[in-house]
Formats: C-alpha cells, sequence, structure tokens
C-alpha cells in the first residue's frame, strides 16, 4: 500500500516540475526578447556603459548623434538640439528616453532586426557589433521649423501624407542632450537645472503636449459629417446667419459665435464656414452627426487612444488626444449637447497632441486615407565615418494607412482647406498660410487655422494645419500641424509658421 | 562492515554514467577559464580534478565494499555538483570561502572541501548502517536531538539578512536548520512506520472529513508545532515551508489519506495568510513576488535582476564564463552564488542547461522514490520517502522562487548552491538513500542486466 502512495506521490512531483519548468520557458523564451530591452535591464546598463552606440542619421545622411568610447565609457554627442525630442538621450546617469530607449537594443546591437540572424548570431555567441539608424526627419528642415517657432513654446510637426514619414517634428523650447549623456559625474547639475525649468524643455509638446484645438478641429467634423452623408458641400442652416449675431441656445445654453472682425453674416454653406470659421455652422454639424458617430469617427482618426510612430515594439509613444473627458486615457461619453457642439468646433473637452493634428490635416491630403507615421527609416550596419553605410538590415514604413474618409469626402474638405487660405473670405484668416507669400508661385496650399480659447486672461494657443500642394491635380507631399503657446490668433502666430515651413519643404524636396 | 564480507560488486551502471560526467566538469572548467581569460588558456584545473578524483574514489569504494545499492544516483549528484562547481569556480572567488587550519580558500575550494567531507559522510552512511535500529528505535532522542540543534540556534545564532540560522564554531559556521531536516526526517519515519497502521485504520468522522485518532496524532504533531513555531521565530521562511512540506508527503505515504494533506494545506494557507498579516517581512517579501517590477532599484531588486538574467540567457545561453556576472564591479544579482545560482546556470547554459540540471534532479528523485517502493519494510520506506522529498522540494521551492513561481525563500538548490552544512546534509541523505537501497538489494534490478 505504501507503494501506491509512492507512485501517486511521483505523479505529483512530476507535476511540479513539469510546472516549474514552465516557469523557466516563460522567462528564457517566451519574455526573453522584450526583458532584453527594458532599460534597467544590466545587459542594457553594462552595454550603455562600455559598448560602442550606432550612429543616427537624418533623411539625408547627416549625423545626429554618435559615440565614442572614452575610458572605457561609451560617451555620446548630439550635433543638434533641435532634433533633442526626437531622439531622446543615452545618459549613463538617466537612462534613456525617445528613439534611444526604443531602439537601445539595436542601437547597441544586441538584436538583430533580423530574427534568423539574430538567431544565429545567438548560437555563435557573436559578440554585439552597434546599428545605425537613418531617419526619415530631414535636418534641413526640421531646423528651419525650430527657427521659426523661435524662442516661443510650441511644435511643429510635418508628415509626407503619401507615406507617413515624418519629415519634422520640433517641440520647444528644447535642450542640448549632449551634457547629460556624457561624462556620468557632470550630468546631475544640467539635469537639475532642466527639470526645475518652468519652460518644461523636456516635454515632448509634439507627442506629449495635450492642447484645446480651437477651430482646426472643424476639419475633422466637416470630414466625418460629409463622410457620413449627413451635410453635403452646398447644406446651409436656415437659422444660422441670425444665430451668428444673437447666438445658438443648445439645451439652454447660448453657442456665441466669434468676433467675426465686420465680416457681415450670410447663409454660408461648408466652404464659407470654413473661411470665416463659423463656430454656430459646425456646431449645427456635430450635433446632426450625433455623438455616437463623433466619437466613432474620432477613433477612425487615432482620437481616443496612443498613436504609435512606428514598428509596433519601437514606437514613439503619442499621448491620447480627446474629443471629450478622459476616461483612463479614452474618451468618456459626452457630458450633453453643449458638449458636443462645442467638441464640433474644437473647444469643449477636447485636447489633441501636434501629431494627432497632423496627421488629421494628412489624411485629407491624403485623399481619405491617413497614413501610419514613422520616424525611423532603415537600420544599417555601422558606419565608420560620417556617412552611413550602404548595407541596410531592416526598412520601416510600408506606405500602409487606414482610410478613415471616403475619397470625395476628403476631397470636398480639401476644397474648403484651399477657399479657407485663398478664398475671398478666408485670406482674411487664414491667408498668411499661403505659400506664395514664401516663394513659391506654382503651387497652392490649403490650410486651417485655430485660436484655441482658455478662458480667463490667458492668450489663446496658436494652431494651423494644412497642406500643400493643394491646387487641383496636385498630390500633396507636405502636411503640417504647427502650434504657438499662447501664440495669439491662429492667423498671426501659426499660419505664417505653416507657410514657411511647407514652401521651404517645396523647395528642398524639388519638383519631384 | 558489509564489505569485509562481500563479494566485490561491479557498479557497471555507476561507472559507465560517471565516466563522461567525470570527463565533462575538467572541460567545463577550461571552457570557463578560456572564457574569462578572454584567451585559448587551461588554466587552473586543481579543483576540477579534484572533483573527480572524489567521485571516482567513492565509485571505487562503493565496489570494493560490495555495495549494492542504486547506480543511478551518484551519477545524478555527481552531475549536479559538477555543474555547481563549474558555476561557483567562475563566479568571483572572494564572495564566501574559509580561512583555518592555516589555510585560505576561496569559495570554489572551499565548496570542494564540503563535497570532500560529505562524501565521506555519505560512504560511512551507505556502507555503515548495516542496521537501521539506530535510527528508529531511538527516534525520541532523535526528536531530542533536534529540538537541541534548534535551541542551540535560537540562542547562539547569529543573523544573515533577517533569518537567524547560523551557529560559528570557530573555523565554520554551520546551519544547524539543514541536519534538523534529517534529524526531523528520521523521527517522523520512525513514528508513523510504528503507527501508520492505527493512523489509517482508525478515525475520527467530522462532518465529510475523517480525522485521524487524536491520541496517536499528537505526539508527532506537538513535536511538528513546536519545529515549526521555532523555525518561523527564526525568521527561516523556506525551511518553514519545507518542512511542511516533507511532513505532509510524508504523512499522505504512511496514510494513502487525501483529507490529511487537505487539511495540511489549508492550515498552511490559513497559517501563511495570517504570517502575510502579521509579519512585514513576510508581507513585503509577498509584494515583491507580486510585482517584482514596482521597485527595481530596491525592493524588487534581486528578482528582477534574477528575471533579466534568465532572458539574457534564452533557449541557448551565453556560453560558459560570459554571463554578466558583475556590473561596475557589484554583483548583478546579489547571493548568486547560494539562492541564485540556479538563474546563474541558466544564463550562462540557457534554457536548455536548465532543464538538464532539472533532469538530474528529477533521475535524483524518482531513483529515490523508486528506492522507497522497493524498500524492506516501512520505515526504510518512509525514510526514503522523506529524504527524496526534502531533495525534490528543495529543488523545487528554490527554482520557483528564482523564477518567481513562488515568493523567493532563502533554501540552497541541493549539491549546487554554495555552503558547506547544506552539502553535508545533501549527502547523508545520499548515504541514507543508498542505506536502504543497498538493504533491499536493488542494484542488480537498477543496472539493468
Amino acid at each position: 500500500m505504501i507503494a501506491t502512495n509512492i507512485r501517486r506521490l511521483g505523479v505529483y512531483l512530476m507535476l511540479a516540475f513539469a510546472v516549474v519548468s514552465g516557469s523557466i520557458t516563460w522567462w528564457q523564451v517566451v519574455e526573453a526578447h522584450s526583458l532584453s530591452t527594458r532599460p534597467d535591464n544590466p545587459e542594457v546598463l553594462a552595454a550603455r556603459r562600455s559598448l560602442l552606440r550606432g550612429t543616427i542619421f537624418d533623411a539625408e545622411g547627416q549625423v545626429l548623434a554618435s559615440s565614442e568610447v572614452i575610458d572605457g565609457l561609451s560617451r555620446r554627442t548630439y550635433t543638434d538640439p533641435a532634433m533633442t525630442h526626437v531622439l531622446g538621450y543615452s545618459s549613463l546617469r538617466f537612462g534613456s528616453t525617445g528613439l534611444e530607449r526604443t531602439f537601445e537594443d539595436i542601437l547597441v546591437g544586441q538584436t538583430d532586426p533580423n530574427p534568423i540572424r539574430d538567431l544565429v548570431s545567438d548560437v555563435l555567441a557573436r559578440q554585439p557589433e552597434p546599428r545605425d539608424l537613418t531617419l526619415t526627419i530631414d535636418r534641413r528642415l526640421q531646423d528651419f521649423a525650430a527657427a521659426q517657432l523661435g524662442a516661443d513654446a510650441g511644435a511643429v510637426v510635418a508628415i509626407d501624407p503619401r507615406t507617413g514619414a515624418v519629415l519634422a517634428m520640433v517641440s520647444t523650447p528644447t535642450f542640448d542632450a549632449t551634457p547629460i549623456s556624457g561624462d556620468p559625474d557632470g550630468a546631475q547639475e544640467p539635469m537639475d537645472a532642466l527639470r526645475n525649468d518652468p519652460a518644461e524643455p523636456l516635454l515632448a509638446r509634439a507627442r506629449q503636449g495635450l492642447y484645446v484645438p480651437g477651430s482646426i478641429l472643424k476639419v475633422f467634423t466637416a470630414a466625418a459629417a460629409l463622410d457620413a452623408g449627413v451635410i453635403s458641400p452646398d447644406t446651409t442652416y436656415p437659422d444660422q446667419p441670425r444665430e451668428e449675431r444673437e447666438g445658438f441656445v443648445v439645451d439652454g445654453f447660448t453657442i456665441r459665435e466669434h468676433d467675426l472682425g465686420g465680416i457681415e453674416p450670410a447663409l454660408w454653406p461648408l466652404s464659407e464656414a470654413l473661411q470665416v470659421s463659423s463656430n454656430i455652422f459646425f456646431a449645427h454639424v456635430g450635433l446632426e452627426l450625433g455623438a455616437e458617430r463623433f466619437l466613432e469617427y474620432a477613433r477612425r482618426f487615432g482620437f481616443c487612444g496612443p498613436i504609435r510612430m512606428g514598428p509596433p515594439e519601437r514606437a514613439l509613444s503619442v499621448t491620447p488626444s480627446l474629443v471629450t473627458g478622459s476616461l483612463d486615457g479614452d474618451c468618456g461619453p459626452f457630458s450633453g449637447d453643449v458638449d458636443l457642439a462645442s467638441a464640433s468646433f474644437g473647444q469643449g473637452q477636447a485636447a489633441v497632441t501636434p501629431v494627432q493634428m497632423a496627421l488629421l490635416a494628412a489624411a485629407i491630403a491624403g485623399d481619405g486615407v491617413m497614413p501610419d507615421p514613422y520616424v525611423v527609416r532603415d537600420v544599417r550596419a555601422h558606419a565608420d565615418g560620417d556617412a552611413p553605410a550602404d548595407e541596410i538590415l531592416d526598412s520601416f514604413g510600408s506606405g500602409g494607412g487606414t482610410r478613415v474618409v471616403s475619397a470625395e469626402a476628403a476631397a470636398a474638405t480639401r476644397g474648403g482647406m484651399v477657399d479657407a487660405v485663398n478664398g475671398e473670405l478666408g485670406r482674411l484668416y487664414a491667408g498668411q498660410g499661403d505659400i506664395t507669400l514664401y516663394g513659391i508661385s506654382d503651387a497652392r496650399s490649403a490650410g486651417k487655422t485655430g485660436t484655441a480659447q482658455l478662458g480667463g486672461e490667458q492668450a489663446p494657443h496658436s494652431w494651423f494645419i494644412g497642406f500643400a500642394p493643394a491646387q487641383e491635380e496636385a498630390t500633396p507631399r507636405i502636411a503640417v500641424a504647427v502650434l504657438v503657446e499662447s501664440g495669439g490668433s491662429g492667423s498671426d502666430g501659426a499660419a505664417p509658421i505653416a507657410g514657411r515651413v511647407m514652401a521651404e519643404w517645396l523647395r528642398l524636396s524639388g519638383g519631384d | 562492515m558489509i564489505g569485509s564480507r562481500s563479494r566485490i560488486a561491479w557498479r557497471g551502471a555507476e561507472f559507465r554514467l560517471l565516466f563522461p560526467i567525470l570527463l565533462l566538469v575538467p572541460l567545463g572548467f577550461v571552457i570557463t577559464n578560456i572564457a574569462l581569460a578572454g584567451a585559448p588558456e587551461v588554466g587552473d584545473l586543481t579543483l576540477a580534478v579534484g572533483y573527480v578524483l572524489l567521485f571516482a574514489g567513492a565509485h571505487l569504494l562503493l565496489v570494493v565494499l560490495g555495495h549494492r545499492g542504486d547506480q543511478l544516483i551518484l551519477p545524478a549528484v555527481g552531475a549536479m555538483g559538477g555543474v555547481g562547481m563549474i558555476m561557483l569556480n567562475r563566479l568571483p572567488q572572494d564572495l564566501a570561502g574559509t580561512s583555518a587550519f592555516g589555510l585560505e580558500l576561496g569559495m570554489a575550494a572551499t565548496q570542494l572541501l564540503w563535497f570532500g567531507v560529505g562524501i565521506i559522510a555519505m560512504l560511512a552512511i551507505a556502507v555503515g548502517l548495516r542496521d537501521d535500529g539506530i535510527l528508529r528505535h531511538y527516534k525520541y532522542s532523535w526528536a531530542a536531538v533536534g529540538i537541541a540543534l534548534l535551541a542551540a540556534t535560537l540562542v547562539l545564532g547569529y543573523e544573515v539578512n533577517g533569518a537567524r540560522l547560523w551557529i560559528d564554531l570557530g573555523p565554520v559556521s554551520v546551519q544547524p536548520g539543514e541536519l534538523l531536516k534529517i534529524v526531523l526526517v528520521i523521527f517522523i519515519a520512525g513514528y508513523l512506520a510504528e503507527t501508520r497502521t492505527l493512523l489509517t485504520s482508525a478515525s475520527v468522522r467530522i462532518g465529510f472529513l475523517s480525522v485521524p485518532p487524536l491520541p496517536y496524532f499528537l505526539p508527532m504533531l506537538a513535536l511538528f508545532g513546536v519545529v515549526m513555531l521555532i523555525v518561523v521565530r527564526l525568521n527561516d521562511l523556506g525551511t518553514a515551508l519545507l518542512f511542511f512540506g516533507i511532513f505532509l508527503t510524508m504523512l499522505f505515504v504512511a496514510t494513502g489519506r487525501r483529507s490529511y494533506v487537505l487539511i495540511g494545506l489549508v492550515l498552511f494557507v490559513a497559517g501563511s495568510f495570517v504570517a502575510y498579516r502579521l509579519f512585514g517581512h513576510v508581507q513585503a517579501r509577498v509584494d515583491v513576488w507580486l510585482d517584482p517590477f514596482a521597485d527595481p532599484l530596491g525592493a524588487g531588486f534581486q528578482p528582477v535582476r534574477a528575471i533579466y538574467a534568465l532572458g539574457r540567457g534564452g533557449i541557448f545561453g551565453e556560453g560558459l564564463g560570459q554571463g554578466l556576472v558583475t556590473l561596475g564591479g557589484n554583483l548583478t544579482i546579489p547571493f548568486v552564488h547560494t539562492d541564485f545560482i540556479f538563474t546563474a546556470i541558466a544564463e550562462e547554459l540557457g534554457l536548455l542547461g536548465a532543464f538538464a540540471l532539472l533532469g538530474f534532479a528529477m533521475v535524483l528523485v524518482f531513483r529515490g522514490l523508486r528506492i522507497a517502493a522497493l524498500a524492506r519494510d516501512d520505515f526504510g520506506a518512509l525514510l526514503a520517502v522523506g529524504v527524496t522529498t526534502s531533495l525534490g522540494l528543495q529543488t523545487l521551492i528554490i527554482i520557483g522562487g528564482n523564477t518567481k513561481l513562488i515568493p523567493l525563500t532563502g533554501i540552497t538548490l541541493p549539491f549546487v548552491s554554495y555552503g558547506g552544512s547544506s552539502i553535508l546534509a545533501s549527502f547523508i541523505m545520499i548515504g541514507l538513500l543508498l542505506a536502504v537501497s543497498h538493504r533491499s538489494g536493488t542494484a542488480d534490478r537498477a543496472s539493468g542486466s
């Protein structure tokens, strides 16, 4: 009888050994890769201390970040402070952020981007070799945009609407990451200064800043309502001219028009409503679209959740943009019709990132297809000198995207945005976004201004989203979002910056 | 002695298994030496040769003395110990060591010394324990020895890491808990062998549960309670868990009653919950277990670093001598030579090496159970079950702790972790297994001939 019990005990012990084997497998196989990229992994720390780190180049092969090993310690040098909020930093003291963090294992060569080669290297126990990154960002445009923002706090995001390649992504104020990435002993003081700076230079505003969008969100409302068939380009609201003067009463709350600057209210269809940026018109559109569909379209456009810029495990994350009150980073329900009507013209509880707004512009420019944004173009073998190596190990950005609205809805919205910059009424508002003002003669731009009212004495945030070239038959090559914190009206602060950036890019990228 | 009256026993299976294993140990030393030196140098192989000689000598003695016990156990122990020695030799040697009798020994050398002491103890028991009467009939004396050991620890012991487990005996420090484990197994085996028919046949029903007749049960329960109380008082949670597991397992094997185990488990869960609520250090340990990444540089440092090491190893491992043992002059995992030796092995030898090590432990455990099943009498069977369970549970508990399956407790991986008391106790248990095995003459069947 004891023998029987022993046999039963043997079965139980066998099960226990099986469970333990499973838990070993869990860490050594299933979780092994995700563990290897965590920044507090001693392997990563060790690599950061002593291993040479790959070089990061811009789209044109200019060096943005490079490393050298001095006395056994790896030191990082950054060439361009305008790039800091994209690259992040790689500090021996403070860990890493930005692309330095998401591509950490590849930069130090502990993972090969090709899984099969990675396995072979693993079997052969090869020493890690650093890898280089080439970005989609063109340093010339990045610097140009940063110079346009100057001393103002704000952001410029420029995307190629055809591919999703990020052409520029500037956040100001910025800082030089070299002092905190060099000598670990000397890193504390500059970091303390950055942390204590009331201007918050450590905040990557383009990706992490949430701002009231103001009237630029009307582009979204228009595209969604056109796609849903709620409005056509000719739709008008009979009460609108009266309400422009007297206010539009929703649920007992009176929605008022902004200062039209002397323009006489009339029965405005979509184009004119966009040109003068009529709050009343878009309140009607939003209410007709309804809360449910408004939220559905918002999600389609990428609101209400984090946006990933790049391949899943290595993406730069973008804070979720919201059209309603936040619910754990998601959009909550609208609190009522006033909330919905206000969001329809970009006020209410809406809060957005500049990246999300650039993607909105890119979706209209791309005939209703919102591209998947990406910042890193490819991974290459480590270059000896200052020019990228020819050997490409992995490349990103398939030019994929998501159709968010029909081509017809996008075309009608685009027409309104072209008019907003070039039309008789629109010129008064968004005319500063016209690229012909900045030395481009053969192309037009489209756009929309935003003046985000913050309440109280605070000066409004100034917004502009747009794209170029936008004349008929042209395929837009750049979509931008410009934000200037407390920059006043959209036409004063953001529009001229956007116009110049678009014009500069058309010049830089030539006639192709 | 047996040998003087018995013929020589050719232990062919043991020889054939031990031979390649003992060849691999010096090879492992060579590989680590090359990896550490970064140059093709064979390096110092004194310890490897010493290790090989110890096991070869043990084998020869068993042959000459005509021992007919199990032949797979010694090779399994040799393999586990060999992997352990390779790792200990590769770690920084100043982590532990001895300076006594005019000798300055590093960690690996000290460990080898204890292997020598352990193997002598094992041989003495395997060959010399002709009659188990000394164990069986004096079980209360053994219990007294156990209590005395515990009391000594309580009075004389000093603390390491919050647990008071060590007694300083001049040149060496010993952990009485390791020896207590054996005494406890002997006592329980003796007691259960005597009363097991009573415990099985007579029982009192309470509701749907049948509970053992208390008069027969109480003495053991009382002793066990005292032991557990003291162990908990010493803050040694791993040992408490181990003792409890051994006790329940032996009770189950003796009686075949799942209800006893069930009651025991309920008590254990309840006790654990009370301990969690009452003792800060228990709570802290459980919280770290649940989410070590909550404080990766503080309380969760050790488990987090261990998990990273497992991840670094992957399937194939980083290679012997190529693991990330130190970082900027500090150990990446504190206590890598004792509590986390398994993690270090899994890092350098990968999942395959970890499974191999687990496989050796399984050979040990299942041979131990086989010895128990074939034992001539109940006492031998229960004794074999007890020591086998002890070795098996220790392996499961510490590897489970290393891999975050259960909360981490500071117990050793038998034959692998650094620690003299643990090595000695483990070899004594192997000696007991071999003795039980010899008496039932399992050797012929074990060799497969």
